[in-house]
């Protein structure tokens, strides 16, 4: 029995022991509390920018030999920012923890966009004899309640008869999802197509606080002078909208057309003799166009010369008369040759195929019906002759 | 020509009026040569060889038309000159045949008359003594035109029938010129053996003197031709230049045969593709576009060729003239 006694006393002394350990622990952990229940986060200070949304995980620690009720509640949040209380898939208020045990729950809050810079401090508590739990979250900037359309390039130079393809990044920085018209005031003769991810679209849906990247391709109409163009595009819904102007320089196009003043590409030439044709270089570009040089591509022994060689300067919109002296091979035989005529600057050329139809000589025909006069003649003569006696 | 007892009304006019004893002659000659059974066997085999090249060319003609072919526009002219190679395209057969006819046609004109006693009976009629000669040439050459234009006529019509298009205005003169360049070939061969028939007192002796210069320029004369080219043939070695004189030498020999010439100008009729008849230099053709000539520019081409034939046939004719004229056509 002695030794019976002796080992309650010790378990006794053992239990003790570890009430007194586990106390001392429960007051370690945070303000000790009169039923011993316990709020904890790691992160009580968090620093977000408008428009995230911060996920506490958030335990309730039973230190008391009962069960315990905490009931939930967020007290000091500004009224336009929510916020859920989350465990086991449920929205709760309230939760209960066996003795010794913790459990956890999540507290997700979302900040929104329109939001000043700062810190906010806010309470959470559960119960009224639960020390509450103070959480602080920092707000690093200004929060706006807007859309966003921005580009890193927004000027752009090139000649006219390019595309000019700009990328921009369309943001919904508000609390809504938004439906967005692409729209752009371009002058008449400008085209602007917004593609987003590859396709051409005229408007694009978006998730509140999402991002896209939108493509804007501008043509400028043909007939454009130098000079530097501005064009406003935007995304707009019926509640927030979004500028931005982009700007296209355009350097001018050189672009040159060589044809003759009727337009008529054929001719007739005399095998070894020479042919005049008349041809009319034309600057159809925006640029003067300098020190245009005519050459050709002729069948062999062939002979193109031109008057003038040179043209010193040609302004946009005018032609200027060019007199080619053709000169066919005088073995060249009936029919049809090609020859190729070209005009050119350093920066353009223009071509000009010609379909040659050569002729021979009348002389040779008219030889032989002299041929055939002269034997018609001797018999003539012979019927003079000797016909009539 | 045959002395009938002449009745009034086959010498009148349509009109009534009396003939002019120059048509009196022709309207007889021509009358003798249609009666003759040597021409309605001739007209038959010419006939039946241009049926046969016809039925050949139209039922070979859908694979004649070949896309990208500078002639496509001109396919009523392949009628011509297609052929599946049994049988020959019909303007081979009227260089074949052509001569056949006009030897066949003249060669007794003056010595049959002449062996039969009536030359000297119709010289006893008052008329020029040319006017003989002159109308069996005409005689011979008006059945012969008619002849040819009938047989061309006649693929025309036919060729309508079967193809369903027409053929255009260019094509319609050349087909047109091509029966005029045959009718002048015949005409050459028909001026020889008339040349002949005054020669030599007999038909026989002229008909072969004919059939002989036929055959020589038909067969031997290629033969020969080949004998040169290969007496004659440059070594390889030989520049451009060379080649082309050579080929140039050969070609102007062969064009002392009358069929050659009559070969150039109907090919360069019928096929407008046709640039040129001789060798070509690189130079030339460079730059050339494969397309059909104009109708003039063909004719240009093949002229010297109808230059040859014509001046050839007008010779045959003057030598015959001169040599009737001199002969002494009294006794037999």
């Amino acid at each position: 029995m002695e030794e019976n006694f002796m080992n309650v006393r010790r378990i006794l002394l053992c239990l003790f022991l570890s009430v007194l350990t586990g106390l001392s622990t429960a007051t370690a952990y945070a303000a000790s509390d009169s039923n011993g229940v316990t709020l904890y986060t790691p992160y009580t200070k968090i620093s977000v920018s408008p428009g995230q949304s911060i996920d506490y995980s958030i335990d309730v620690i039973n230190n008391s030999k009962e069960q315990q009720t905490a009931e939930l509640a967020l007290s000091g949040v500004p009224r336009s920012w929510k916020y859920q209380i989350q465990s086991g898939g449920w929205n709760i208020s309230q939760l209960s923890i066996l003795p010794g045990e913790k459990k956890s729950f999540s507290l997700k809050i979302e900040v929104p966009y329109q939001v000043n810079k700062g810190n906010y401090r806010f309470k959470l508590t559960a119960g009224a004899n639960i020390e509450p739990l103070a959480l602080t979250v920092n707000i690093a900037e200004q929060g706006t309640y807007e859309t966003s359309f921005t580009t890193d390039q927004p000027n752009m130079q090139g000649h006219s008869g390019q595309n000019f393809t700009f990328r921009t990044t369309l943001k919904n920085q508000t609390a809504n999802q938004q439906l967005y018209a692409l729209m752009a005031d371009a002058t008449r003769g400008w085209t602007v197509t917004f593609k987003s991810a590859g396709q051409s679209v005229t408007s694009v849906e978006m998730e509140a606080n999402s991002s896209k990247d939108i493509t804007v391709e501008i043509t400028p109409p043909a007939e454009i002078g130098a000079g530097t163009y501005k064009i406003p595009v935007s995304a707009e819904t019926s509640s927030t909208s979004a500028k931005l102007e982009l700007e296209v320089v355009i350097t001018g196009s050189y672009s040159m057309e060589l044809t003759t003043p009727t337009g008529l590409l054929s001719a007739e030439i005399t095998a070894g003799a020479q042919k005049k044709i008349q041809l009319s270089v034309r600057n159809t570009g925006t640029s003067v166009l300098s020190d245009i040089s005519l050459s050709s591509s002729t069948p062999s022994k062939w002979q193109v010369e031109f008057d003038p060689k040179k043209i010193d300067k040609l302004l946009p919109g005018k032609d200027a008369q060019v007199t080619a002296t053709i000169k066919a091979d005088k073995n060249a035989i009936p029919g049809d040759y090609v020859l190729n005529l070209e005009s050119r600057t350093p920066e353009v050329t223009a071509k000009a195929t010609f379909r040659i139809s050569v002729q021979t000589s009348m002389l040779w025909g008219w030889v032989g019906v002299l041929i055939i006069a002269a034997a018609l003649g001797s018999v003539f003569w012979l019927f003079r002759k000797y016909g009539r006696r | 020509m045959k002395i009938h007892h002449t009745n009034a009304s086959g010498w009148l006019g349509n009109s009534g009026k009396i003939s002019h004893p120059f048509w009196v002659i022709v309207q007889k000659e021509v009358a003798d040569y249609v009666r003759s059974w040597r021409f309605v066997i001739l007209v038959a085999l010419i006939v039946l060889t241009c049926a046969g090249s016809m039925y050949t060319a139209l039922t070979n003609f859908s694979k004649a038309i070949k896309p990208n072919d500078p002639e496509g526009t001109f396919f009523f002219l392949k009628l011509f000159t297609i052929t599946d190679g049994t049988l020959p395209s019909f303007f081979v057969f009227i260089s074949f045949l052509g001569p056949l006819l006009g030897i066949s046609m003249g060669f007794d004109a003056i010595n049959s008359e002449q062996n039969r006693g009536t030359l000297s009976r119709v010289m006893s009629q008052p008329i020029h003594r040319d006017y003989l000669i002159n109308a069996k040439f005409v005689a011979a050459l008006t059945v012969i035109s008619v002849l040819f234009f009938a047989l061309g006529f006649l693929i025309i019509g036919l060729g309508l029938i079967t193809i369903g298009i027409p053929p255009t205005a260019e094509e319609f003169l050349r087909m047109i010129f091509f029966l005029a360049l045959s009718i002048v070939y015949v005409a050459f061969w028909l001026n020889l053996s008339i040349l002949f028939s005054v020669k030599f007192r007999q038909a026989a002796t002229s008909a072969l003197a004919g059939i002989s210069v036929w055959l020589f320029f038909s067969v031997f004369y290629n033969l020969i031709i080949n004998l040169i080219a290969k007496a004659f043939s440059p070594s390889p070695m030989a520049t451009e230049y060379q080649v082309i004189g050579y080929q140039k030498m050969l070609l102007n020999l062969m064009r002392i045969s009358p069929s050659q010439l009559f070969s150039e100008g109907t090919t360069t009729l019928l096929m407008p593709s046709v640039r040129s008849l001789g060798p070509l230099t690189m130079e030339q053709v460079q730059g050339a576009i494969p397309s059909p000539l104009p109708l003039g520019q063909s004719l240009l081409l093949v002229w010297p060729q109808v230059t040859g034939l014509l001046a050839g046939t007008i010779v045959c004719f003057a030598l015959s003239y001169v040599a009737f004229m001199r002969k002494e056509i009294r006794s037999r």
